[in-house]
C-alpha cells in the first residue's frame, strides 16, 4: 500500500473498455535464401548438427530403455527418460542466441534444452574459457573422461564430448555425472554454461526461474532468464503465480532508479499439445491458443506470441526480438512455441491418446528432414554433407554412451566406500556473512531508522530491580527479529525480503515496522498473494547466489506453497551434489485467535522433510540469536514464530538480549530452569504454560521441574536433553501442535530409546487436541494449558497428591478411544 | 435405582468370605459381569462379577474384610443416588473412621502396625505372581544399591514402583541380606538399621533391633499381632480338632526303593518317546496306595462321630500341597480306577491349580485318605496329623542309604521311609501294620503291581 499512489475514485469509476493488441501467431515467413544475410552456411549447418546431437542422444536413451541397448552396446537403465524427440528445433532455436550469462531452467523433459544451450555456449566461448571451465569442474574428472574419448586438438570438439558424456553419466546416475548422478535425468544442469536445473515437478521451474530473474534484477547482473515448461504446466497455480510476480507494476512504477523495469524473464512453453496424455487444446484447457494467456497478465500482454517450434529459424527470430525487449527492461515475455513430440510422455507411454495418422503428419514435418531439404534447396550444402554430420553424431554418441555405461570407467558413487556421501550434502552448513559484491543499497544510515532509535530506549530484560518492565518499554520478540534482520541488511547487499504486506505494514505482525524508512523498494517489497511464488522465487534467488527472507504470514499458508517448500527449497542442495546453496529463510507465524485455518503449529511438516532446517524461538534472546545464525548460514531454514509471543520480553536470559550481534546454534536447546524431579521440554509458546506448571509443581507438590525449550527441531542435538532426562528420569513434552504426528513424538521416541534405563516413567507428549482449532474463546479447551501438563504428570509419570484433573484426560482408555475414533 | 451387590456364597458350607482386593473404585462405571473384587474362602479364591450396571456408588467393606455371604458388599446405581439404605446394618462407609465388625477384635495397636506394613506384602505378592511393575530407573537404582525392590511400596501410576519408592526404601534401610530378607520384608519399612556391607540389614541388625526396641521405643512394640484369615484359619481349626479329638498314632516303615528309582530313571529316559507323562516317585506311591487301600476299608473311611463310620467304595486321595497361602489338600477322585499315567497328570494339575489359587472348591472336598510328602525336604520321619473326618494319613519321607547283609556281605541300598498315622477308633495296630507291609512290598517290586 504505497502512499505515493492514489486510488482515484473518479478515475476508477469512469466508463471505458479494455483494448487488447493482436497476438502474433506463427508470423515468421522468411526463406533460407532471405536469411542468408543473417546466417553463414556454417551457422545453418551447425544448427542442423546441434539438432542431430539432440535427436541421437534421445534415440540412444529410447533404445536403451526399450531395447536394452544401443548401437551394439548392451545396457539397461532403470530411471526415468522423458524424451523430447521431435522438439529439437525449439531447443536449438532457443539456445542459439543465449550466452552463459543467460540462465535457462528446464522441465522434466529438458535433455534437449540442456544440450542445445551447452552446444551454443561451446560455440561462443573461447578455447581458454572452455578449458578453464572443464578443468575446474568436479576436479577435472569429467574432462579426463572426455579426453579419453577425443584425442584431437579442437577444444570445442573436446567440450562437445565433455558435455555429452557429463549429461549421459548424470542420467545413468554415475559419479562422473554433472552432479555425481544424484540429480539424474529430471534434475540435470551445468551452471558454468548458465544451464540451471531441470525440474521433475510440472511447472516447478516457473517460480524458481522467476526468482533467478529477481536475482539478476536486484543484483544488477547481466543476462536474462528462460523458464522452460510444457503446455500442460499452464494448469498449475505456481506458474500463474510466477506470472503475477513477474508482471507486478512495482517493478516499473515503484522500484528505485537503476533497478526499475520489467523482469528479465522469458517463459518458454514448448507446446507439444499434450500434458502427458491430456490434450491441452480441445480437452484439458480452454485457452484455444496458449499465447492468449499473456493478454490477461499486463498491458504489455507479456509480449506473448505463438511461434513455429518446428522451424529453428522461426524460433531464433522470435528470441532475437524478445531478448531485445527483455534487455530494454520491458519483460516478462511469454512464448507459445508450437512443437510435437514423436516419442511418448515417457518410454512406458503406449500412445493410447493419439492416432498414428497424427504422428505421421508431424513426422513428415520433422525439422531434421524439412530443414535439411530447405538447406539443400537453397544450396547451403549437398545432401551427402548431412549424412556425414549424422555419421559423426552417431559415432560421438556411441562413444560417450559406451564410456558412461562402463561401470569401471564411470562408476556409481559408492555408499560402501563413502557411506556419508549424500548425508554430507543435505546441508552446506557454511557461514557466509555476505554474498554481496558491492556496498548494500540503503536509503539512510541505520541509526536514522525510527525503530532503531525506539529500540535503543527499551529495557532489554523483562525485569528491572526485580520489578517487571512495562510492555511498552520492554524490548520484545519482534524487536529481536527486527534487530537481526536490519543488521544483515547493512552487511549483505544481496539480502532481500518480501512477502505479503512486509513493507509499510512491516508484515502483518509489524516485525519489519520502520524498515521501509531505510531499505529501498527492491530489497523490501510486498508480493502478490502468491505463496507458491513467494517461496519458489526465494529458492531461485538463493540458488543464483543471493540471500533472501521470504514470509508467509501464517504457518497455515505453507500448504499453499507445499511443493516449493518440500520439493524445491528442501532438495536442491543435495540433488545438486552440493553445487547449489540455499540461503533462504522462510518466516512463518503460528497464529492465535483466528480459528482453524490460522492457528496451527506445523513444525512437524518441514521437520519431516529431509533438507530443511527448522527452528522456533520462544524468547527474544532465542529469536535474535537464531535469526542471526540463519542469516549467516547457507542452508534453507523454516523459521517459525508465534503470534502469542511477539510482545513478550526476555525473562530468562540474565542480562536480557545483548545489543550486539550473536549467534545461537541451530540444533542447540535452551535450558531455562534447573530442576531435579521432572524435565519439561517445550516447543513454541507452550513454554509459558510449562513455566506456570513448574511453579505449581514446586509450590503444591514439592517437585522441581527442569524446563528446556527446544528452539530447534532440525538439526537437534540431544545431548542436553538426555543429560536432563538422565538426571530427572521423567519427561513431559509439550507444544501447541496437535498431538497426533507432533514432532514431539519423534523426540519422545528418541528419549525412550536413548535414555530407557534412566526413565522412571514413559516420556509423555502433551499436544493440542486432534481437532480443528475452535474459536479463541475455547483456547483452553484446545491448546495445552499448565493444568494439562500437570494432568499428564499425574496420570502417567508420578501421581500428584491432591491434584484435581482438568479437562484433559490422559488415562490409557481415553487415549485408546481417541486413537480409535481418529480424534 | 441403586441396587446392592451381594457377597456370593461360594459353596454350601461357606459362611463368610474375605475380600482380597477391590478392582473397582467408587465412581467407576460398571457393567453386569464386570469383575468387582476378588475374594477368598479358607479353601479357594474367586472373583465377584457385578450383578448390576451403573456407577459404583459406595463400597461397604474394604480389602481384607471378612464379609458374611449374601449381604450387600457395595451399591451400584446412578451418580448422586443415596445408597445408605443398602448398607448392611452397622457398617460404616468403607474407609471411614469406625472399625468394621470383622476387625473389631483386633487391638488398636495391632491395627496401627498392620496399617503401616500393609504395602510391603502387597509388593511381594506382585513379584511372586510375576507382575511387579517397576520403572527401568527404579530397577537400576535398586540393582546398583543392592536394594530388594520387592520391598518398595509402589506409588507410581498403575501400581508401578518408581525411583522415589526405591529411594524411600533405602532411607528406611530397605536393603537386607538374604538371610534377613524374610523378617525385613514382613516388617514396617525402617524397622531396622543396616550395618552390613553397603548398609544392608543383616541378621545381627535384627537382633540389635529387637533388643533395642523395648528400652528405646516403648510406643512401638517389638512384635506384631495379626488375625488369621482364610486358609490359615481353616488349618488352625482343623488341626486343633484332629489332635484334641482323635486318638491317633503313627507307625513307620521303610522299603527298598531300588526298583521304583530305576523305574523312574527308565521313565525319565524313555517315557517321553513312548508318549508318557512325567511320572514321579510320588505318583508311584499314590498309585500303590490307591491299589492297596481297598483291601483295608477302615483306612478309607470317614468317622461320622465317635460311634459311626462310613466306608468308601472308591479311593479319593487327598494330596497335601504347600502353597503361598498355606497348606491345601486337593483331592484326586477315584484314584483306584485311574492308571499310573492318569494319576501322574491329574495330581500335577491339581497341585498346580492349588498353587495358582484357582482350585475349584469341589476339588478340595471328599477326600478319604491323605498323602503328605515331606521327603523332598529331607525329612526322615515325622508324625502326620489326620485331616478329619478321615481315618488315615500317609507321610512320605526321604530316601536314605541303609546297610543290609546279603550272603554275608554288608551292602547299601536306598530305603524310603513311610509314616502312617491312623485313628485307633477305626482300626487297630495289626491291620495297619499289614497294610504298611503290603504297601512296602508293592512299592519294592513296583513293576509287578502294574501287571
Amino acid at each position: 500500500m504505497p502512499k505515493t499512489q492514489f486510488l482515484d475514485p473518479a478515475e476508477l469509476r469512469k466508463p471505458g473498455k479494455i483494448v487488447f493488441e493482436d497476438i502474433p501467431v506463427n508470423a515468421y515467413k522468411k526463406t533460407i535464401t532471405q536469411e542468408k544475410k543473417s546466417y553463414s552456411n556454417d551457422d545453418f549447418m551447425r544448427i542442423f548438427r546441434d539438432m542431430t546431437y539432440l535427436r541421437e542422444f534421445e534415440t540412444m536413451l529410447n533404445s536403451i530403455k526399450t531395447q536394452g541397448g544401443y548401437n551394439g552396446l548392451e545396457h539397461t537403465y532403470p530411471g526415468p527418460a522423458h524424451l523430447s524427440i521431435g522438439q529439437e528445433a525449439a531447443a536449438v532455436g532457443q539456445a542459439y542466441l543465449l550466452t552463459k550469462d543467460d540462465f535457462t531452467f528446464g522441465s522434466h523433459r529438458s535433455h534437449g534444452e540442456i544440450l542445445a544451450k551447452a552446444l551454443s555456449c561451446i560455440e561462443k566461448l573461447s578455447d581458454k574459457e572452455l578449458m578453464k571451465i572443464m578443468e575446474e569442474f568436479l576436479g577435472g574428472k569429467t574432462l579426463k573422461a572426455a579426453q579419453s574419448l577425443y584425442k584431437g586438438s579442437s577444444v570445442k570438439e573436446l567440450a562437445t564430448y565433455f558435455i555429452l558424456y557429463g549429461t549421459v553419466s548424470e542420467i545413468f546416475a554415475r559419479e562422473t555425472g554433472f552432479h555425481l548422478g544424484l540429480g539424474g535425468s529430471m534434475h540435470a544442469f551445468f551452471l558454468p554454461f548458465g544451464i540451471y536445473p531441470n525440474n521433475a515437478i510440472v511447472g516447478g521451474s516457473a517460480p524458481i526461474a522467476t526468482g533467478a530473474a529477481l536475482y539478476k534484477k536486484c543484483n544488477l547482473k547481466k543476462g536474462v532468464i528462460v523458464a522452460n515448461a510444457g503446455d500442460g504446466s499452464l494448469g498449475c497455480g505456481p506458474v500463474w503465480e510466477s506470472f503475477h510476480f513477474a508482471v507486478m507494476d512495482q517493478h516499473k512504477q515503484l522500484w528505485e532508479k537503476g533497478k526499475n523495469g520489467g523482469m528479465p524473464i522469458l517463459y518458454h512453453f514448448n507446446n507439444n499439445g499434450y500434458g502427458m496424455g491430456g490434450q491441452t487444446r480441445g480437452e484439458t484447457m480452454g485457452y484455444d491458443m496458449l499465447a492468449r494467456v499473456g493478454a490477461g497478465m499486463n498491458p504489455e500482454q507479456m509480449h506473448a506470441e505463438r511461434i513455429d517450434g518446428f522451424s529453428p529459424l522461426a524460433v531464433i527470430d522470435a528470441y532475437r526480438r524478445k531478448l531485445d525487449i527483455l534487455k530494454k527492461g520491458d519483460g516478462p515475455v511469454l512464448l507459445d512455441c508450437v512443437t510435437y513430440r514423436f516419442s511418448g510422455h515417457s518410454t512406458s507411454d503406449a500412445n493410447a491418446y493419439r492416432e498414428k495418422e497424427e504422428l505421421d503428419a508431424w513426422m513428415a514435418a520433422d525439422p531434421l528432414i524439412t530443414y535439411r531439404a530447405d538447406l539443400v534447396k537453397a544450396n547451403v550444402a549437398k545432401d551427402a554433407d548431412f549424412d556425414t554430420i549424422w555419421e559423426t553424431t552417431r559415432d560421438v554418441i556411441t562413444k560417450v554412451t559406451r564410456l558412461a555405461a562402463d561401470p569401471e570407467k564411470s562408476p556409481y558413487i559408492s555408499f560402501v566406500k563413502t557411506p556419508g556421501i549424500v548425508e554430507s550434502m543435505m546441508f552446506s552448513n557454511e557461514k557466509v556473512q555476505s554474498f554481496g559484491d558491492r556496498k548494500p543499497e540503503v536509503l539512510a544510515p541505520m541509526k536514522d531508522c525510527s525503530r532503531v532509535k525506539q529500540i535503543a530506549g527499551k529495557e532489554r530484560f523483562a525485569y528491572k530491580n526485580g520489578k517487571p518492565v512495562s510492555k511498552i518499554k520492554a524490548y520484545n520478540y519482534r524487536d529481536a527479529l527486527f534487530e537481526a534482520v536490519i543488521e544483515k541488511y547493512y552487511e549483505d547487499a544481496t539480502l532481500i525480503s518480501y512477502g505479503e504486506d512486509v513493507r509499510e505494514w512491516g508484515g502483518a505482525f509489524a516485525v519489519y515496522r520502520g524498515l521501509s524508512e531505510v531499505i529501498p523498494y527492491s530489497r523490501l517489497f510486498n508480493s502478490p498473494i502468491s505463496e507458491a511464488a513467494i517461496v519458489g522465487t526465494g529458492v531461485g534467488y538463493a540458488l543464483c547466489g543471493g540471500r533472501v527472507i521470504v514470509e508467509l504470514m501464517y504457518a497455515d499458508f505453507m500448504g499453499r506453497a507445499g511443493d516449493e517448500i518440500f520439493n524445491q527449497m528442501a532438495k536442491w542442495q543435495a540433488m545438486s551434489a552440493g553445487i547449489l546453496k540455499m540461503p533462504v529463510i522462510l518466516r512463518v507465524s503460528v497464529g492465535s485467535k483466528y480459528g482453524a485455518q490460522h492457528s496451527q503449529d506445523w513444525v512437524a511438516l518441514p521437520a519431516h522433510i529431509p533438507g530443511l532446517k527448522v527452528c522456533f524461538p520462544a524468547t527474544p534472546w532465542e529469536a535474535k540469536g537464531l535469526m542471526t545464525t540463519a542469516l549467516n548460514g547457507t542452508d534453507p531454514v523454516v523459521f517459525f514464530e508465534s503470534q502469542r509471543l511477539y510482545d513478550v520480553a526476555e525473562e530468562f536470559n540474565e542480562g536480557g538480549v545483548p545489543a550486539e550481534s550473536y549467534e545461537i546454534e541451530i540444533g542447540d536447546v535452551n535450558k531455562l530452569r534447573d530442576g531435579g524431579d521432572v524435565t519439561i521440554l517445550t516447543i513454541g509458546a507452550t513454554l509459558y504454560q510449562a513455566v506456570k506448571a513448574a511453579d505449581i509443581l514446586k509450590e503444591k507438590h514439592g517437585l522441581s521441574a527442569e524446563i528446556i525449550n527446544l528452539h530447534s527441531m532440525v538439526p537437534l542435538n540431544y545431548e542436553k536433553i538426555l543429560a536432563s532426562v538422565q538426571k530427572t528420569g521423567r519427561v513431559v513434552l509439550a507444544s501447541d501442535a496437535c498431538a497426533r504426528g507432533s514432532f514431539l513424538n519423534d523426540i519422545a521416541r528418541n528419549i525412550g530409546e536413548l535414555a530407557f534405563d534412566y526413565l522412571d516413567a514413559p516420556p509423555v507428549v502433551v499436544g493440542a487436541q486432534n481437532w480443528i482449532t475452535p474459536p479463541f474463546e475455547f483456547d483452553a479447551d484446545f491448546f495445552p494449558q499448565e493444568s494439562w501438563i500437570l494432568d499428564a504428570i499425574n496420570e502417567k509419570i508420578v501421581p500428584l497428591q491432591g491434584h484435581v484433573p482438568a479437562v484433559s484426560n490422559y488415562a490409557p482408555v481415553e487415549q485408546l478411544r481417541r486413537a480409535k475414533a481418529g480424534v | 435405582m441403586a441396587v446392592g451387590v451381594l457377597m456370593p456364597q461360594a459353596g454350601i458350607s461357606v459362611e463368610s468370605c474375605i475380600i482380597t482386593e477391590w478392582l473397582k473404585k467408587p465412581g467407576d462405571n460398571i457393567d453386569v459381569g464386570d469383575i468387582l473384587f476378588s475374594y477368598e474362602t479358607d479353601k479357594a479364591s474367586f472373583e465377584c462379577e457385578s450383578t448390576a450396571a451403573g456407577t459404583l456408588l459406595e463400597i461397604f467393606f474394604e480389602d481384607g474384610d471378612e464379609v458374611p455371604v449374601l449381604i450387600n458388599v457395595c451399591a451400584v446405581g446412578n451418580i448422586g443416588e443415596d445408597a445408605s439404605a443398602l448398607r448392611p446394618s452397622g457398617e460404616a462407609p468403607a474407609g471411614g473412621g469406625e472399625a468394621a465388625p470383622a476387625e473389631a477384635a483386633r487391638s488398636a495397636a495391632a491395627d496401627a502396625s498392620a496399617a503401616e506394613v500393609s504395602p510391603a506384602p502387597a509388593a511381594i505378592a506382585q513379584i511372586n505372581s510375576g507382575e511387579m511393575k517397576i520403572s527401568p530407573r527404579a530397577k537400576n537404582l535398586a540393582a546398583s544399591q543392592s536394594v530388594d525392590a520387592r520391598l518398595a511400596s509402589p506409588t507410581g501410576p498403575y501400581g508401578r514402583v518408581i525411583e522415589r519408592d526405591v529411594r524411600k526404601l533405602m532411607e528406611q534401610g530397605g536393603a537386607s541380606t538374604s538371610a534377613a530378607f524374610g523378617v525385613v520384608s514382613a516388617a514396617a519399612p525402617g524397622s531396622f538399621t543396616g550395618t552390613g556391607i553397603g548398609g544392608k540389614v543383616s541378621v545381627n541388625d535384627l537382633d540389635a533391633a529387637y533388643a533395642a526396641v523395648p528400652a528405646s521405643a516403648p510406643d512401638a512394640p517389638g512384635y506384631r499381632d495379626a488375625a488369621f484369615t482364610g486358609i490359615r484359619r481353616a488349618i488352625s481349626k482343623s488341626m486343633t480338632v484332629s489332635l484334641s479329638t482323635i486318638p491317633q498314632l503313627t507307625h513307620t516303615f521303610s522299603f527298598d526303593a531300588t526298583e521304583i528309582m530305576s523305574f523312574r530313571t527308565q521313565l525319565k529316559e524313555k517315557g517321553e518317546g513312548l508318549g508318557l507323562p512325567n511320572i514321579t516317585l510320588n505318583d508311584m506311591i499314590l498309585y500303590a496306595v490307591s491299589r492297596t487301600l481297598p483291601k483295608y476299608p477302615e483306612l478309607n473311611a470317614h468317622m461320622l462321630d465317635g460311634n459311626n463310620i462310613r466306608y468308601f467304595k472308591d479311593v479319593h486321595l487327598g494330596i497335601a500341597v504347600d502353597t503361598e497361602r498355606g497348606l491345601l489338600v486337593p483331592v484326586l477322585k477315584h484314584a483306584n480306577r485311574k492308571s499310573l499315567s492318569q494319576i501322574a497328570v491329574e495330581s500335577k494339575a491339581l497341585a498346580k491349580a492349588a498353587q495358582g489359587g484357582s482350585l475349584p472348591i469341589d476339588d478340595m472336598q471328599g477326600g478319604t485318605f491323605t498323602i503328605s510328602n515331606l521327603g523332598v525336604f529331607g525329612v526322615e520321619s515325622f508324625t502326620p496329623v489326620i485331616n478329619p473326618p478321615q481315618t488315615g494319613i500317609l507321610g512320605v519321607n526321604a530316601i536314605t542309604s541303609r546297610p543290609r547283609e546279603i550272603n554275608g556281605e554288608i551292602k547299601l541300598y536306598p530305603a524310603m521311609g513311610l509314616s502312617l498315622t491312623y485313628d485307633h477308633r477305626a482300626i487297630d495296630g495289626a491291620p495297619v501294620s499289614r497294610f504298611g507291609k503290603e504297601l512296602c512290598e508293592s512299592l519294592a517290586s513296583f513293576r509287578l503291581l502294574l501287571v
